[in-house]
């Protein structure tokens, strides 16, 4: 847990604490690997999904 | 009375028009009975994917609170809007209350990109234009006021 910076607050705004939970292709990283709270990893996707919309992180490296 | 986060992203080329569409949005929000709490244009900003064949999308940055089915109509009224690329209406517990990060992003960029030809935006463009204006009028002056210093003091060694 201790080598993210998790907020107090998820932001589907503050692109830099999100990208740390995507893989280099977009995926979003499982809480099994990254060890982040079941509560807190439903938080972490539902604002990573916003941002995707919002064009601020990628869904894939594959876009054109 | 329910709170909702606006995020709306104008197509890039319309950036200088910007200040009309805000006008244009705030009216329609404030006929619908919605209080704007917080503006913010974050400016320019590279999209992580093309969105109708563009790169860059301006993003407007709003905390709004009013009625649930109102937003509805609000909402079919921008979706229909051309130069809007892209918006998105989020329901928030509590709005916060400290800048964004895009918006603190945007800020810090700004002062970066002075010499990033790059990435410069009009906005930053005017403003750096502005600024520079600023300093050589401020440095004129000093070296107006050093030859009339000058002139003085050579009278007076006269």
């Amino acid at each position: 847990m201790s080598k993210y910076d998790l907020p107090k607050k998820f932001d589907y705004k503050d692109v830099n604490t999100l990208k740390q939970f995507i893989t280099e292709t977009g995926k979003i990283i499982p809480a099994r690997v990254t060890g982040v709270s079941a509560s807190n990893q439903r938080k972490l996707t539902k604002n990573i999904k916003i941002a995707r919309f919002l064009a601020l992180i990628p869904y894939t490296d594959m876009h054109k | 009375m329910n709170k909702y986060e606006a995020v709306i992203i104008l197509n890039p080329n319309l950036s200088t028009k910007v200040d009309s569409f805000l006008k244009e949005f705030t009216s329609l929000l404030s006929d619908n009975s919605f209080n704007i709490i917080k503006t913010e244009d974050v400016g320019r900003r590279q999209l992580a994917y093309s969105i109708n064949n563009h790169n860059k999308g301006h993003y407007l940055l709003f905390n709004i609170e009013g009625d649930p089915s109102k937003l509805i109509d609000i909402e079919n009224k921008i979706k229909y809007n051309e130069s809007i690329i892209r918006h998105l209406f989020v329901s928030v517990k509590e709005h916060d209350g400290d800048e964004s990060y895009l918006f603190a992003e945007s800020k810090s960029k700004k002062k970066d990109t002075d010499e990033d030809s790059d990435d410069q935006t009009s906005q930053t463009e005017e403003q750096v234009v502005i600024e520079n204006t600023d300093n050589d009028s401020v440095e004129g002056n000093e070296v107006e006021d050093n030859a009339e210093k000058e002139q003085e003091e050579e009278v007076k060694d006269e």
